[in-house]
């Protein structure tokens, strides 16, 4: 390392050049990213305006599914909240009956939440599923200015009818028994009951769910 | 090749007419053999019994006077004799032939096994299914009982025993002598946990000594004619006379009783050789759950310790004889069914491990087998054999495991071709040549 | 496993496990001996209480060395191979043949399994499920069809049965034929499709059903109560004391959020071993019933209760029970329920704060007798008095058990489970009681036929007829356990004790209640103070006056209970501290409605919504036993204390709720939380004194029979059968239609007299009952038994009063 005291010549003398550069084309230069980025795509998002989709595997806001006929797959069987590594699932298990028919065979979940506070979308939850009841939507929306609104109840998780779903609790409409069900071995829906007006209104689209805004008249 | 010589001592009186009854069986010496030993102390009954060499005719052959001398005569409770004539095995038929024909014999071995182990209580479990062997059964009791061969004070000895004829329900597994007991007494026919053994405490939690019927039968005869006369008969350490049940294709099946040590050949001789135009292709030294065998052991003496070498048991002495016509996958699938339908459910391996054979040797019977089922079916056979509760759980394996052994490529050919296919089922049939006549046999 | 007194000299043999040696006592199962090295062999059906049976095969072991040198040719299955001097046993962990064959019967067992764990009960807790990660095979062979049975049968309304999932282990099986006496169920088929069953018209009603499917290595039986409510890893498990008899068994307490979803048994060698009845299992609804009380409450000017603040609450209560104190004094009555703190704590608050003796824990007919007996030999004796009892343990090693007026499958669960055991390895058990009860028959029990009142006679007779009844003379191995109900048999618990006394033989009072025996201790009696400390006795009270800082106590013995509410209806009393009582359980319901009418001030501690809140001026709602610590007293006199299970603030115990009105009324109590007052209890020991001499009874006359016409006349027999009408066993339907159905039963004399009828009509004094009729061989002539409190209000409000006789007539009523 040199000295800082001892004389270097272009401390002493800047040449003409340098000088040049430093007083014309510096100040101008500094602009050049501004300059060249004004000419590019622009890659800020305009969200809320404009809302890009996510992936494909993005892990968003979780779903309950339905079979075809409407019947829920949850089977209650809480494993969904045993993976969970935030304590963010909260299952209760019922019976169902022959008169109360919520899922083919003995037992549906009753109590079904989901505490978005506590929730990391890790996923292990889906992963835990037996019956593949439990997916992950793409949405992404999760936020709230109070604590309860953010524990997402089983009505709230529950995905849409769609059409030739019926509204539980009803009886096993595809199969004889929940082997059936379990097995995939029924056929799809008659179209009739799709037509047919059912005692819910059906929703059109399955994902995104509903709106927040809807979700609160809701509660 | 001689005709071997047969001693006809079981059998003697099978042809005599209606030699099922109490006069008849007299008539040829029965029951004389009761004075011979009450003239004995039971001790020397036994002694004789055991000079004898009597083994055991209902499978393990275990020395039955021996089990006799196990009977602990310092037990304050009564002691009781058992015969176990549920025979129920596939390809076991001697006993009740034996039963059907000449009752008395066995009710006079009873009489003088009970007063040997100092028993005043007999009783008979014969197979529920049997109704007319019951009934001739119960008959020749009672005749004995008014002839005052059986009852208070027999034959003015002073020695008293009372016999009762019990017929089973129809399980299989009440042949196994501690399920029987369980049965007898009215329980769930189930084996039970040994120790404590019978003899120690059986029936009732008495010393109790059961043995199979053509044990018992066989003692009137070494009473009448002495242990020497007795050992004189069959091989060295396989003494006596046994039936030998034929059955299968051959052209005379039946009951051939012989000293032990007889080959199969000379057997097959005596019942006029193998199904007309067809050759021995396997057969079973003693009943399905002994380990099948194929024609190279045909001048194998059957005994006790020639049959053992070979890899099997003497068993039953029940030879079924089957062609080449037979498929044997099919035949071991029938046998495994009939385990699977006869287990008590009691342990895991047998009860579960039963329903699972049925299923696999089905898919390959079927052609529907699949690459590593043999190896699965001996895999599981390994899991099975010498885990489970009683000998039924080994006994199910023995026939899959020895056929694997001798005929593992038709085993191979389930995987592609159905046995229907490859040995159709008609030409086994007794019927096959009328069939072929007509051309419908292949 | 359960430590007896025999049991401590036995030879030992050297077994050698996985390579380490280890000294164990003969006969020891390999299975055991293996856990005393720490191998952990899987099993199902082996169960260290029930005798082996070797039915799963997946305990097999490979032993090379049988002791006598030579191997064994198979695997041996563990729970049914005793150990053997030198013997060499490789488990699992060392032995590629046992690992090959445990893992062989796994597979085995799983292919007829459904492997429904998420819907499952036992999932996360299952024997199976675990055994089959750790010994078992990744992954299955079996592509067949797997064995399939309808969903669930009912063995009993409580018990369910899902067949698939059975692995016919038959712990259920070997449970009830050989512990609880009851062998409902049983194999049924064979083969793989071998299941349980029960017969047609014979569901599983045992009070001790519960037990198997605690049992059940896999989740086969389940029951209606916990059928899908949670699963185990949700659960926070707690240890507790079964609250609802004296026997103090060790249960365990699972909860959520603040709720109890289920009780299993703990695990007591020395109490309960592992086993409890169903009303200790299944009667917890109570606590979320909707008639708990929120909040205290205090009746306004307008007559109707209003919500209060417990500072509130205390002051209105402290003013009135002053008021009442100064207008002819206050009377306290508790209940069964109470701990024996709480009891502790009426006890003090009655001697300190109300200054007066009135005071008694018996909500059942009780006795002068009585009072006598529980002074001389109950209280101060056994463990919490620092004393040997009677224990569990002696009940298995006596020679002869003597039972009067108790039954124990009805009244104490535990005992009988315990004699059971005892009677099945020799112990003879006499039952002086009017029939041979199908709980006695249990038991093996000899019956002393006895009339109800003749208990005294036979017990006086009985020193010289044991060695003709029972084959031996009774001594000091031997035990005489008295129930609570010889109180109204006049002189029978004079009798017992000079029977005892007698012949060297020990004596054991048995209550019904959990707290009963702890209210003793706590002097929860008119003539007692805490410690056994007689009230008669100065010195006595000079201690207890010490101990409480107070300058002196009552000193007149006070009235028991049916003498406290006979002096409130009359208006002597013009204040009741009511703990947990009810009206219908008392000598006199009549009189004690009475006296909670008549009273001018009355104080209620109570759980739930109840008569007496309705007549209380001041309501005080107190902690159930989940919300509170505390201890049970058995009849034992073992102290059996636990842990609140819950922690909820405004849930206070009754020592609380009286510490804050004593001090109100300016006299406290010197505690205020359990740990104050089991110190206080602690540092007033127990009394060392003379012990009163019990009273001898007058004779009493007999009973006049009720004056209707017609009909037979005969004495009363009577007991509290395990699940009956009791409000704590409210809440749970299944458990209720488990009861047994209430029938009045007659001994054949009667039975033909009254012209074999199918029911009949009960008269007493105090109402009329008809019941279906059964007809008991071994009843003594002249007897008719009906269930206590098994129908409507019980008979004590609606038939007749203790020791009655009733006029039976065929028919319904008229």
């Amino acid at each position: 390392m040199s000295s800082p005291h001892e004389p270097q010549p272009d401390e002493a003398q800047p040449s003409f050049t340098t000088q040049l550069k430093e007083q014309l084309w510096d100040p101008v230069a500094g602009f050049g990213v501004t300059f060249r980025t004004m000419f590019r795509k622009v890659v800020t998002e305009e969200y809320p305006k404009v809302k890009k989709p996510t992936a494909p595997r993005f892990h968003g806001r979780h779903q309950l599914n339905r079979y075809p006929d409407g019947l829920e797959k949850c089977i209650g069987c809480e494993l969904c909240a045993w993976a969970c590594p935030a304590d963010a699932i909260y299952v209760e298990g019922a019976q169902n009956t022959e008169d109360e028919r919520y899922s083919p065979g003995e037992r549906y979940g009753a109590v079904y939440q989901i505490n978005y506070l506590r929730c990391i979308l890790c996923g292990l939850c889906i992963e835990a599923c037996p019956t593949r009841a439990l997916t992950m939507t793409n949405f992404y929306e999760l936020a709230d200015d109070n604590r309860e609104a953010l524990i997402y109840e089983k009505s709230e998780l529950l995905a849409p009818l769609l059409p030739g779903m019926e509204q539980p609790p009803h009886a096993m409409l595809l199969g004889e028994d929940e082997g059936d069900y379990y097995r995939g071995m029924f056929a799809p829906p008659p179209g009739d009951r799709a037509a047919a007006p059912t005692s819910t209104p059906e929703t059109s689209s399955a994902t995104p769910p509903a709106p927040r805004t809807a979700r609160k008249a809701a509660r | 090749m001689t005709i071997p010589p047969l001693t006809p001592v079981l059998t003697d009186n099978w042809d005599a007419e209606r030699s099922w009854t109490l006069a008849s069986y007299e008539e040829r010496g029965g029951y004389d053999a009761l004075d011979t030993a009450f003239a004995m102390t039971p001790d020397e009954v036994i002694a004789a019994v055991k000079d004898s060499g009597l083994r055991g005719r209902g499978g393990a052959g275990f020395p039955t006077g021996m089990k006799w001398g196990f009977i602990p005569q310092d037990n304050p409770n009564p002691k009781y004799l058992v015969v176990n004539a549920d025979e129920s095995e596939p390809g076991t038929c001697k006993d009740i032939p034996l039963m059907m024909a000449s009752p008395h014999t066995l009710v006079e071995g009873v009489i003088l096994a009970a007063y040997a182990i100092r028993a005043n209580h007999a009783f008979i479990y014969v197979r529920g299914e049997v109704l007319h062997v019951v009934r001739r059964l119960q008959r020749a009791v009672q005749e004995a009982y008014l002839a005052g061969h059986l009852g208070a004070n027999i034959h003015g000895s002073g020695y008293q025993l009372d016999l009762v004829v019990h017929a089973g329900a129809g399980a299989y597994i009440c042949g196994e002598e501690t399920a029987l007991l369980d049965s007898l007494e009215g329980r769930r026919g189930q084996p039970r946990l040994r120790p404590p053994f019978p003899a120690v405490a059986g029936l009732y939690a008495s010393p109790t000594v059961i043995n199979n019927v053509e044990s018992i039968a066989s003692v009137p005869a070494i009473i009448r004619n002495g242990a020497d006369w007795f050992s004189s008969l069959g091989t060295e350490k396989s003494k006596g006379f046994v039936i030998y049940s034929l059955s299968g294709h051959v052209t005379r099946p039946g009951q051939y009783e012989a000293p032990l040590g007889i080959t199969l050949r000379e057997l097959i001789d005596l019942a006029g050789g193998v199904r007309e135009g067809h050759r021995l292709k396997f057969w079973t030294p003693g009943g399905s759950s002994t380990p099948l065998l194929t024609d190279e052991h045909l001048d194998m003496p059957l005994d006790y310790e020639a049959v053992g070498a070979a890899g099997s048991m003497l068993g039953t002495r029940a030879l079924q004889i089957f062609d080449e016509t037979v498929s044997v996958v099919r035949c071991v699938l029938r046998w495994t069914e009939f385990y699977k339908h006869e287990s008590c459910g009691k342990c895991t391996p047998c009860r579960e491990g039963t329903w699972w054979l049925v299923q696999t040797l089905t898919r390959i019977d079927e052609g529907k087998g699949e690459p590593g089922d043999i190896e699965k079916l001996l895999d599981l056979c390994d899991n099975i054999l010498g885990r489970s509760f009683c000998a039924l759980g080994d006994g199910a394996t023995s026939p899959i495991t020895s056929a694997i052994k001798y005929f593992r490529s038709e085993f191979e050919d389930g995987m592609t071709t159905p046995s229907r296919e490859l040995f159709p089922h008609e030409r086994s049939t007794a019927y096959a040549g009328q069939l072929a006549g007509k051309g419908v046999g292949a | 496993m359960t430590t007896t007194p025999e049991r401590t000299a036995t030879d030992l043999v050297t077994v050698t496990i996985d390579g380490v040696s280890v000294d164990v006592p003969k006969d020891t199962l390999v299975i055991r001996a293996a856990e005393q090295v720490g191998v952990q062999i899987p099993r199902f059906c082996d169960h260290p209480l029930l005798a082996p049976v070797g039915a799963c095969r997946q305990c097999l072991v490979d032993v090379p060395d049988a002791g006598n040198g030579r191997a064994l040719p198979k695997p041996q299955a563990s729970c049914t191979l005793p150990v053997a001097d030198g013997m060499v046993v490789n488990t699992q962990l060392t032995s590629g043949v046992a690992d090959k064959a445990q893992q062989g019967v796994m597979e085995l067992l799983l292919i007829n399994h459904p492997l429904d764990c998420p819907v499952c009960d036992k999932g996360g807790e299952c024997p199976l499920q675990n055994q089959a990660m750790s010994n078992g095979r990744g992954d299955s062979r079996f592509e067949g069809v797997k064995r399939t049975f309808p969903k669930p049968i009912h063995l009993s309304p409580q018990v369910l049965l899902d067949r698939e999932r059975c692995i016919v282990c038959q712990r259920c099986t070997r449970f009830a034929e050989e512990v609880a006496g009851d062998p409902f169920i049983s194999l049924v088929e064979r083969g793989a499709r071998q299941q349980i069953g029960i017969a047609e018209d014979a569901p599983f009603l045992s009070y001790f059903a519960g037990n198997t499917i605690q049992i059940c290595p896999v989740g086969a039986l389940t029951s209606e109560a916990y059928r899908f409510r949670s699963r185990p890893f949700d659960l926070v498990s707690s240890p507790g004391v079964a609250e609802h008899d004296a026997c103090g068994a060790a249960i365990r307490v699972d909860h959520r959020r603040g709720k109890v979803m289920r009780r299993l048994s703990g695990d007591d060698p020395e109490v309960n071993e592992e086993w409890i009845s169903d009303k200790d299992r299944f009667a917890f609804r109570y606590l979320t019933a909707t008639d708990r009380l929120p909040y205290p409450q205090v009746r306004g000017d307008d007559g109707v209760l209003h919500p209060a603040s417990w500072p509130e609450a205390f002051a209105v209560a402290a003013r009135g029970l002053a008021t009442a104190r100064a207008a002819g004094g206050v009377g306290v009555l508790t209940g069964g329920r109470l701990t024996f703190e709480d009891a502790y704590a009426y006890s003090v608050f009655a001697r300190v704060a109300l200054g007066t003796n009135d005071v008694d824990f018996r909500a059942r007919p009780h006795s002068d007798e009585e009072t006598g007996f529980l002074g001389a030999h109950v209280a101060a004796s056994g463990p919490v008095a620092g004393r040997r009892g009677v224990t569990y343990g002696d009940l298995e090693g006596a020679r002869t058990v003597v039972l009067v007026g108790l039954e124990p499958e009805d009244e104490a669960g535990t005992i009988f489970l315990r004699l059971r055991k005892a009677s099945r390895k020799g112990t003879t058990v006499l039952s002086v009681a009017p029939y041979l009860t199908r709980g006695a028959d249990k038991v093996r029990a000899l019956l002393v036929p006895t009339a109800p009142g003749e208990e005294g006679a036979v017990l006086r007779g009985l020193a010289d007829r044991a060695e003709e009844l029972a084959g031996s003379a009774l001594g000091d191995q031997d035990v005489v356990l008295v129930g609570e109900r010889l109180a109204t048999s006049p002189g029978a618990l004079t009798a017992a004790a000079e029977l005892a006394a007698a012949t060297g033989a020990r004596l054991a009072w048995v209550p019904r209640r959990a707290g009963d025996r702890g209210a003793v201790e706590a002097g929860c009696l008119p003539t007692l103070l805490p410690g056994g400390r007689p009230v008669a006795d100065a010195s006595a009270r000079v201690d207890a006056a010490a101990a409480w800082g107070v300058g002196s106590l009552p000193e007149t013995p006070g009235r028991d209970a049916a003498a406290i509410a006979a002096a409130a209806a009359a208006g002597e009393l013009a204040g009741l501290v009511v703990g947990g009582v009810d009206p219908d359980d008392t000598t006199d319901p009549a009189t004690t409605r009475a006296a909670l009418a008549a009273a001018s001030f009355v104080v209620s501690l109570e759980l739930r919504a109840s008569e007496v809140t309705e007549h209380a001026d001041v309501v005080l709602p107190i902690a159930p036993v989940t919300d509170k610590a505390g201890s049970f007293v058995t009849w034992e006199g073992r102290v059996r204390p636990f842990d609140a299970v819950f922690t909820v603030p405004g849930s206070l115990p009754d020592l609380r709720v009286l510490a804050g009105i004593a001090e109100e009324l300016g006299t406290p109590l010197g505690f205020r939380t359990v740990d104050e007052a089991r110190d206080q209890i602690e540092a007033l020991g127990t009394w060392d004194g003379e012990r009163p001499a019990a009273p001898v009874p007058a004779p009493a006359a007999p009973p006049a029979a009720h004056p209707a016409s017609g009909g037979v006349v005969l004495a009363l027999s009577t007991w509290r059968q395990l699940l009956d009408g009791g409000s704590l066993q409210d809440g749970d339907d299944a458990l209720t239609q488990t009861r047994r159905p209430a029938v009045a039963r007659l001994g054949q004399t009667a039975y033909d007299a009254l012209g074999a009828p199918a029911e009949v009509t009960l008269h007493g004094d105090r109402g009329t009952l008809t019941l279906p009729v059964e007809v008991v061989r071994t009843m003594v002539d002249g007897v008719v038994w009906v269930p206590a409190r098994s129908v409507g209000r019980g008979l004590l409000a609606d038939l007749a009063g203790p020791g009655a006789r009733l006029r039976v007539t065929a028919g319904g009523a008229l």
